[in-house]
C-alpha cells in the first residue's frame, strides 16, 4: 500500500541573485511499513526531498501525496494538523527542547493540536515509549544530561510519541559513533517492524543504506537508483500507487 | 497551560536576563506607583494640615463696609449661621469661633509678628486637644493675658514662660492699639506656618480688638474626614444665602489665586449690614488639588515615557530570543505546533514577565514607601505642609494601580507581539535550515 507519492517534484532555491536547484524533477513511491533510506552523497537533495514529504517546505513544481492528500493544496494550519497527526521527526542534531526533562520531550507532541489523550492513558504510553527506547532510569533528566545516543533516543521516542504512520529521519546516525548509530538504527528497525510504522530516512553512510528495505539513490537532485528488496521500484506508483495511497491514508 | 509552563521553563533559561528585562518593568511602575501614592496622600495631607491650622473644614465670615469704604470681618450674632448649619447637616466635630489680629510683640528690644488667634480655652477643645508643649503648659492660660507662642517666635524674643511682652495691633475698625502678654507656653516648632501662629484667650483678644465678648471673626465646622466636605459646603452656602446677603462663592473658586479671590470679595462694592462670606478648604485649596492632579497626569506620562525606553529592550530581546531559538522554533512546528501557539508562547512570556516585574515593582513600592514613611521629617521640616506630625504618608488608589499594572501588561505584550509574530511566521525548513 502506497503512503507517500512524489511526482516529478522539483525545487528551486534562491541563493542571492542565483536560483538553485536543489531536486530535478524526481518521482517515486513509498509503501507502508517500509523501512527506506534517501541515500546519496552532500547537495544531492535528500533533506530536501526529507523536508517536503515531511510538510515543512512545499515544492517548487510536481506533486506531494501524503495519504490522501495533495500537500499544495493545504494552508498552513492544515500542513501543520498533518504534520501532527500523520509524521514523526527526527533530526540528526536531535533538536530536543533543551529546558524539558525526557518524559516532557517526549509528551510535547502530545500537549499540541485538539485531539488530547488521556492523563493515564498518556502517561502509560509514555513510560512504555521510554523503555522501549531504554531511559527508563533518565526520564527526570534534561538533555544537556545525556549522550549523544540517548537523546536520539528521546528524539526516536518523541516522535513515535503520536502514533504516526511515517517517521522522518534526516541522517538520524551523522552525529553518533558508529557503535551508537547501529544501535539507533536497530532500535528504528525493531520499532519498524513491531509497529509497522513506515521509517524514511536519509544517509550517506553506506552500511547504514545496507539496513533498508527500499533504498532511493540521489546524485545531483535525481533518483538514480529505486530498489526495494533488491529489485526495481521505479513502477511502483504506475502500479496504482496514487490509489493505493488513498487506501494508506484511511489505515 | 502547556505553553504557559513551557514559557516559565523558557524564562527561566537566562536568568540573568529574565532578572534585568523584570527589573526594568519592575523599576518603571515602582516609580509610578511611588508617585502615585505620594500624590494620592499630597492633597490629603495638605488639606489636613490646614484644616488643623485653620481650625476647620468650612467657614464662614460676616463682613461689614462703613461708609467709608472700610471693611470689617464680624459676626455679631452667629445664630443665623448655626441654623443654617443645622438645616446644610453639618456633622461637625469641633465648632470653632475664632478672633484673630496680626500683630507686633516686642520684648527688651526684639520684635516678631505674627497671627494671634483668641481661644476661649474653657469651652473650646480643638486646640487644647492638639497642642504640644516645649516650655510651660495650659496652666498658664488662666492668666487672661496669658499667650502661647512656638519656639521660633520665642528665640526671636529670647522669651521665656512668665516674661510679659507688649503687643501691638489694629482693632478691628483700625485704630492702633498696644496690649500685654505673658507667655504661658512655648510649642515646639510646627513648620513654617504654625510658627507664625499664636493663641491668646478670646475675651483679652476681643478686648484688644475692641469687639463684644460674644463676638468674634471667623466660624470654622471641622468635619470628622475630608469627605464630604464639598457637599456639606454647597448645603451650607445655600442655606446662609437663604438667610442673609452672601458673596458669590462659585465666583471666586473660579480664581486662579482663591484665597486672594475671597479675601477680595465685595472690594468693589457696596452693601448695608452684614454680608457673609462662605468658603471651604476644598475652595481655597482648588490650586493644591490641580498640583495632584498634575502629579497624577505626571506619573501616567513618566509611565508611558520609561515604558517607551523599557518597550525598545524588550522588543530587542524577544528578537534575540527569537534568534537563539530559531532552530527550536522550527522543531515545534515540524512537530505540529501552530503559529498561534508560538505565538502566545512569545507572549505568554512576555506576559509572565509584566506580571512578575508589576508585582515586585508593587513589593518594591511598598517597601520603599514603608521605609519612607517610617522617617522623621521633623515638624520643623520645610515639608511640614505636605506631612502628617512629620511623616510622609502614601495612598494608593486600587483603582489606578489596577490600571498602571493594565498598562504596563499591555505595552509588555505590544513589545513582544512583533518578534513574536515573526517567530510564528517563521517558515520550518528555513528554521530548520538555520545554522546559529
Amino acid at each position: 500500500m502506497v503512503i507517500v507519492e512524489l511526482r516529478d517534484v522539483r525545487k528551486v532555491y534562491p541563493l542571492g541573485k542565483v536560483e538553485v536547484e536543489a531536486v530535478k524533477g524526481v518521482s517515486f513511491c513509498i509503501e507502508k511499513g517500509d523501512f527506506i533510506s534517501i541515500a546519496g552523497p552532500s547537495g544531492s537533495g535528500k533533506t530536501t526531498i526529507l523536508n517536503m514529504i515531511g510538510c515543512v517546505d512545499r515544492p517548487t513544481a510536481g506533486l506531494v501525496r501524503i495519504g490522501d492528500r495533495q500537500t499544495k493544496d493545504l494552508g498552513d494550519k492544515e500542513l501543520t494538523t498533518l504534520r501532527h497527526e500523520t509524521l514523526g521527526f527526527i533530526f540528526q542534531s536531535f533538536n530536543l527542547i533543551p529546558v524539558l526533562s525526557v518524559f516532557e520531550n517526549i509528551e510535547f507532541p502530545l500537549l499540541l493540536g485538539k485531539q488530547r489523550m488521556h492523563a493515564k492513558e498518556k502517561k502509560e504510553w509514555i513510560d512504555y515509549l521510554v523503555e522501549e527506547v531504554g531511559l527508563s532510569d533518565w526520564r527526570r533528566h534534561k538533555p544537556t544530561e545525556l549522550s549523544g545516543g540517548q537523546r536520539q533516543r528521546v528524539a526516536i521516542a518523541r516522535a513515535l510519541a503520536g502514533k504516526p504512520a511515517i517517521v522522518l529521519a534526516d541522517e538520524p546516525t551523522a552525529n553518533l559513533d558508529s557503535g551508537t548509530g547501529e544501535q539507533i538504527l536497530e532500535l528504528m528497525k525493531k520499532i519498524n517492524r513491531e509497529m509497522q510504522t513506515t521509517f524514511i530516512f536519509s544517509t550517506h553512510d553506506a552500511k547504514i543504506v545496507e539496513l533498508a528495505d527500499h533504498v532511493i539513490r540521489l546524485r545531483d537532485g535525481l533518483v538514480i537508483e529505486n530498489l526495494r528488496n533488491g529489485a526495481d521500484a521505479s513502477g511502483l506508483c504506475a502500479e496504482g500507487g496514487t490509489r493505493a495511497a488513498a487506501s494508506a491514508a484511511g489505515a | 497551560m502547556e505553553i504557559f509552563r513551557l514559557a516559565l521553563r523558557n524564562l527561566s533559561r537566562q536568568k540573568k536576563r529574565t532578572f534585568l528585562l523584570g527589573g526594568a518593568i519592575a523599576f518603571g511602575l515602582m516609580i509610578v506607583t511611588l508617585i502615585n501614592g505620594f500624590a494620592g496622600a499630597f492633597l490629603t495631607n495638605i488639606s489636613e494640615n490646614f484644616a488643623n491650622l485653620a481650625a476647620g473644614h468650612i467657614f464662614a465670615q460676616g463682613v461689614e463696609k462703613s461708609a467709608s469704604g472700610r471693611e470689617y470681618e464680624l459676626i455679631r450674632d452667629d445664630s443665623l449661621l448655626l441654623a443654617a448649619a443645622k438645616e446644610a447637616g453639618i456633622p461637625a466635630k469641633y465648632v470653632t469661633k475664632v478672633s484673630s489680629f496680626d500683630g507686633n510683640l516686642v520684648f527688651a528690644g526684639h520684635t516678631a509678628r505674627l497671627t494671634i488667634d483668641g481661644v476661649d480655652f474653657a469651652t473650646e477643645t480643638f486646640l487644647p486637644e492638639r497642642l504640644v508643649f516645649k516650655e510651660g503648659g495650659l496652666a498658664g492660660m488662666k492668666d487672661r493675658q496669658g499667650i502661647i507662642i512656638s519656639d521660633p517666635i520665642a528665640k526671636r524674643l529670647d522669651v521665656r514662660p512668665g516674661d510679659r511682652l507688649l503687643v501691638q495691633l489694629k482693632t478691628y475698625s483700625g485704630q492702633n492699639n498696644v496690649g500685654e502678654f505673658a507667655v504661658a507656653g512655648i510649642t515646639p516648632d510646627p513648620g513654617i506656618f504654625g510658627s507664625m501662629a499664636g493663641y491668646a484667650n478670646k475675651a483679652y483678644v476681643n478686648e484688644l480688638l475692641n469687639i463684644g465678648s460674644g463676638e468674634y471673626q471667623t466660624l470654622g465646622f471641622y468635619l470628622p474626614s475630608l469627605d464630604g466636605m464639598d457637599g456639606y459646603g454647597d448645603a451650607f452656602y445655600k442655606a446662609v444665602k437663604a438667610r442673609a446677603a452672601v458673596f458669590d462663592r462659585d465666583a471666586a473658586k473660579k480664581e486662579t489665586n482663591p484665597i486672594r479671590a475671597f479675601m477680595n470679595q465685595g472690594k468693589n462694592e457696596t452693601w448695608a449690614g452684614v454680608k457673609y462670606r462662605v468658603y471651604t478648604l476644598n475652595d481655597l485649596l482648588a490650586q493644591v488639588k490641580q498640583i495632584a492632579e498634575v502629579l497624577k497626569t505626571s506619573s501616567l506620562v513618566i509611565l508611558l515615557v520609561l515604558f517607551g525606553i523599557i518597550m525598545v529592550g524588550i522588543t530587542n530581546t524577544f528578537r534575540i530570543i527569537m534568534y537563539e531559538r530559531i532552530r527550536e522554533i522550527g522543531t515545534m512546528r515540524s512537530i505540529g505546533m501552530q503559529r498561534a501557539e508560538v505565538r502566545n508562547l512569545f507572549l505568554s512570556e512576555a506576559m509572565i514577565l509584566a506580571l512578575g516585574g508589576a508585582l515586585a515593582g508593587l513589593a518594591v513600592a511598598g517597601a520603599v514607601m514603608a521605609g519612607l514613611s517610617m522617617v522623621n521629617f521633623g515638624l520643623s521640616s520645610p515639608l511640614f505642609i505636605i506631612l502628617k506630625n512629620g511623616h510622609m504618608t502614601f495612598r494608593l488608589d486600587a483603582l489606578t494601580t489596577a490600571f498602571d499594572v493594565l498598562v504596563v501588561a499591555a505595552l509588555t505584550l505590544v513589545s513582544a507581539m512583533l518578534p513574536a509574530r515573526k517567530a510564528a511566521r517563521l517558515d520550518p525548513a528555513v528554521a530548520l535550515r538555520t545554522v546559529k
